[in-house]
This record gives C-alpha cells, structure tokens and sequence, in this order.
C-alpha cells in the first residue's frame, strides 16, 4: 500500500503512539484487503463504548490511548451504551457495572468524541452528506448511511472505527469504491405486496432479505414509497439477520434512480420475488411464541426519531398500561429533549411507560427483571432480544404493541 | 477431491492475514460465527444456543469456521477474551472478514499475544482439517500443516 510523506511520518511514529497504533492496523487491514491507498474520512462512529462490548480490555486500551494523548481527527459520536446514564439504577443496573460504563464514557470524552450515545447519529449531528467517504460501525447505521445518503463506509467495527477516527483515514477497498456498490441480488416485491406496503412490512421485509442476500447488495423493486423511519427500520433488520452493509430500493435510494443503474448495468446474479405469502411467513417466523402473555414491550429499535416519538404519545394518550406490563421506549437525549419540550414524554409517562436513554435492551443488561415474554415492533429486537435479554419475542405493528401495554394481553393475528 | 485419509500430514496453503506461528488442536464449524452473544469472554465456551459449537470451548484452540458473522462490536469481545486468556489460538476461515482480522491485529498491538489467520482455503480442503487434529499454522505465509 502506498504511503504519502505524511502518512509514513506517522507510521514511524513522529505523531505520537496512538496514531502509529492507528496506522499500523489500518495499513495492515488495507493490505489485506487490497488497497492501494489511504482515503480522508469526514466522519467516524464507534461501537466500542459500551461495556458490554468493550469490557475490561477496553478499560485499559482507552486508558492507554488517554495516556499517550489520543484524539480523534474528525466528527465521532458513540454507539448506545450499557446504561441509562440518568435511570440506571430504575433499571435495576448494578453500581459497578454502571461505573464501569461511567468510566469508559469519560475516556473517550478524553478523546475528543461527541457523547450522543444513539444507534442513529444520522438524524442528528453526526449527518453524512453523499458520496463522503466515513468509518462507520453500528451495522444498523452503516446499511442506512451507505444506502439511504449514499455515503460510503465499509462496516468498520469496535476499535477498528477509532483508529480511523484518530487517523481521520481508512484504506481504500470495499464499498469505498464505485464498482463494489453494484447491487448483485434482484428483488422483486409483487403488486399484491407492494399495494399494502405498511411500516409494520418494512422490518419484515428486511428481515427476509438480509437472510437471502447475507453479505451480496439486494436491488429492490416495486416499492412505491418510502419514509426516513421505514428505511431506518429497514436497514437496522436487515442488517442484523444478514451482514448487508448496502442495498438499492429503485426510484427511492439515491444510487438507484434505474435498475440499470443499481447494477451497474450488468446482470443480477439472482432473481427472487416476493409476495403477500413469503411476507406473512417471515413475520410469523419473527415470532418465537404464539402470543398471549406479554411482560415487557420494546419500542424504539433503532432509537425512536422525534416522529415516532409523537406516534406513541398519540397512541398511548389517555390511557394507561397493565400493572403487570412495563413499556420502554428506547431513544437518544436529544430527541428526548424535544419530545420533552413538545410534552410526549409527559404523555408516555402518565401512561406508565419509561423512557430508557442512551441504550436500549440489546445493550443494558436487564436480567434482574426476570422479563420472559417480549412485544416488539423492531425487527432487530425480534433477532437479538431472545439472546440478549433471554425471552420469547412477539414481533407485530406499533398500534398493536401498545395495546398489548394497556391490555396485558397480545392477540395472536 | 482430496480424501479425508490422506489428511494426515497433509500441507495446506491459504492466504497468511495476520502473523503469528502456533501449533493447536482444531475445533472446526461448518457454520458461520459470531463472537457477541457467541463466546464467554471469561472462559472461552460458546453461548450461542443456535450454534452447533454450544457448550464447547475455543480458549487455545485452531479455530476454524467459514466466515464470522453479526455484530460489528466483534473486536470488543474478542479482544476481552484475549486479555482473559481464553481466546482462540488461531483461526482459519474461507473468507476473513475485516471484523475478523481485526480481532487478531488488536490482541498483538494491546496485549503482544500473536493470533495468526488464514484464510482462502476452498471448502475441500478446509473440510480435511477434523476436530481434534493437531494443526500448525503460519499467519505470514497461509501454510496449513496437519500433523
């Protein structure tokens, strides 16, 4: 891989350790992987921050890299962490491992980062513009800024993500350059689907996909609208049930304006279609028991935009949740904010439902809660939550999680 | 189609991700990995349920599997279990990820422990390497040997 002057003053360590650090891995990486060069990022997000995943060894990598003075070189923000900075002891977390996160946020403060503690920074100060090259991880993101903005970022991952933010730098391979954004796979909605397309559809569709494409682009077509929340939904589902850091919807994501164009004008390696049946299928198979019971709902998977957050209090207002249900809301502290000041929060709450801030229950650890049956609009949550947190998942629309809040009971459908 | 008798003594060779010489017992999968939610970090035994390793353990052993999968807070927990000392000794892939070789880089920057990976191979041959063989393997060169 070449260097420039500048970049092999780095690699001999004349800028300090933690950016040879930085260089050494990031130049290995790009060997390895067939780069010919380094290309400037104009941003970066880190999953590495939350204890869960980082854990002590992160302790002694961040406190080592605060040690040797490192910094970021451009615009970071932080992936959800562990805790609810705020609540943490409401949510039943345990002091020493609430400190923990505590002092993993402080370092990488140390390091310059911006502590926005959210899955979806795209939404707010952490906005790429298209075809800016980043170094992004938080997979759910990746495949919304790559395919949604049309920037351009490989799925980078914990640690990976911060020597590249401290470098400002990532080599050049992957989706970085324009033939490997060529979509591989078609996918066909048929008219029956796509006249009822709905936001409940949305995460299921992802989920199908992201297990037909795993790592290839799918090129969708048929779809004849789509908003910011759906694609969210989306690109978070399909990126947890298959690796896909990349798809192509025609006519709505901005590489796709043709089919001819999404790929590249060559031929799809495979053709699928999907209709009303095969939709229905998977949404039964996001499932994992036949309803009934329900302890917990789980909403905001990826963080709740402002949007959503208004849709719940519309929904939940004026009525109040099952004593034996507990209803969280997962979001970050700026839309919390506003929600605030716009009195949904105050709606949600009289309701009896919790705000849960700067994490959610892929990352907080909530076993203490004895949680056993779980209502989710997300699909992501239906993927990870019978991991995570351990309990049966039911994955149906917003409007019926809700009333399975306020009814203590989720009809099966 | 190279045949399982043979494999005995049998000398591989893919591509070399990350260096490090290290002679292991195998624990191979056919099915892909993810060390979030895949691995204890305190003892090196996989927890993921849906995972036909549930319940082994990985901790110094040649760790082969065709590709990684999930989350991209891999590193985390596989830079954990390096500094628990229950990490893979090596690993040998069809295909290795970034997230993957960047697993290993780490464990040599932060904690000086040399994971070499090897990647590649076609499925023939890395079917020939079983669970329970002996298997020395090269990070620089990709050279596989099965003793």
């Amino acid at each position: 891989m070449h260097l420039t002057e500048e970049e092999k003053r780095i690699f001999e360590g004349e800028e300090g350790e933690p950016r040879q650090v930085a260089m050494r891995i990031l130049k290995r990486l790009g060997e390895v992987n067939g780069a010919d060069r380094l290309i400037p990022i104009a941003s970066s997000h880190l999953v590495g921050c939350s204890y869960q995943i980082a854990g002590e060894a992160g302790i002694e990598i961040y406190e080592r890299l605060v040690k040797q003075g490192g910094r970021v070189s451009v615009p970071t923000t932080l992936d959800p962490g562990s805790i609810d900075f705020k609540r943490w002891k409401e949510f039943k977390t345990l002091e020493d491992y609430a400190k923990k996160q505590i002092i993993i946020g402080e370092l990488l403060e140390k390091m310059g980062v911006i502590p926005l503690w959210t899955c979806t920074p795209y939404y707010l100060l952490n906005v790429p513009l298209f075809g800016q090259d980043l170094a992004w991880s938080e997979s759910s993101a990746v495949a919304f800024v790559n395919s949604v903005i049309g920037a351009r970022t490989n799925r980078m991952s914990a640690y990976m993500d911060l020597c590249a933010a401290i470098l400002g730098k990532v080599p050049m391979f992957g989706l970085h350059l324009t033939e490997n954004r060529r979509g591989e796979i078609l996918v066909e909605i048929e008219q029956e689907l796509s006249d009822l397309f709905s936001d409940v559809h949305f995460p299921a569709l992802g989920y199908l996909i992201g297990q037909i494409a795993e790592d290839k682009i799918p090129v969708i077509k048929g779809l004849k609208e789509a908003s910011f929340d759906q694609l969210k939904a989306f690109s978070a589902t399909a990126a947890s049930t298959g690796s896909v850091a990349f798809y192509h919807i025609v006519g709505i994501t901005p590489e796709a304006p043709t089919l001819e164009k999404a790929f590249q004008g060559k031929e799809p390696v495979k053709q699928i279609k999907i209709g009303l049946k095969q939709i229905q299928e998977t949404m039964e198979s996001m499932c994992t028991y036949d309803g009934g019971k329900v302890d917990i709902v789980g909403l905001g998977c990826p963080h709740a935009s402002i949007d959503q957050m208004g849709r719940y209090a519309h929904l939940i207002n004026g009525k109040k949740i099952s004593q034996s249900v507990e209803l969280w809301i997962c979001t970050n502290e700026i839309v919390e904010k506003m929600a605030q000041k716009m009195g949904y929060i105050d709606t949600i709450e009289k309701a009896g439902g919790k705000m849960m801030v700067g994490t959610c229950l892929n990352n907080c650890p909530i076993s203490a809660w004895n949680f056993r049956y779980l209502v989710t609009d997300s699909g992501k949550f239906a993927y990870y939550t019978p991991t995570t947190v351990g309990t049966a998942c039911y994955f149906t629309a917003t409007e019926s999680c809700i009333d399975a809040a306020v009814h203590g009971h989720i009809a099966k459908e | 189609m190279v045949t399982s008798q043979r494999s005995k003594g049998m000398k591989l060779k893919g591509r070399g991700c990350s260096s490090g010489m290290v002679e292991a017992e195998a624990i191979v999968s056919k099915k892909p990995f993810g060390f979030w939610q895949g691995i204890d970090t305190q003892t090196g035994v996989v927890i993921d349920r849906r995972h036909d390793l549930f319940g082994e353990s990985v901790k110094g052993k040649v760790f082969v599997f065709p590709y990684g999968r999930g989350s991209t807070g891999t590193p985390g927990i596989f830079v954990e279990a390096v500094r628990n000392r229950v990490a893979p000794a090596a690993i040998i892939n069809l295909k290795s990820e970034p997230m993957i070789i960047v697993c290993s880089l780490l464990a040599e920057e932060f904690y000086g422990v040399k994971i070499p990976i090897v990647d590649g191979l076609d499925l023939d041959h890395l079917s020939q390497i079983r669970t329970g063989n002996r298997v020395k393997i090269n990070g620089e060169t990709g050279e596989i040997e099965i003793l």
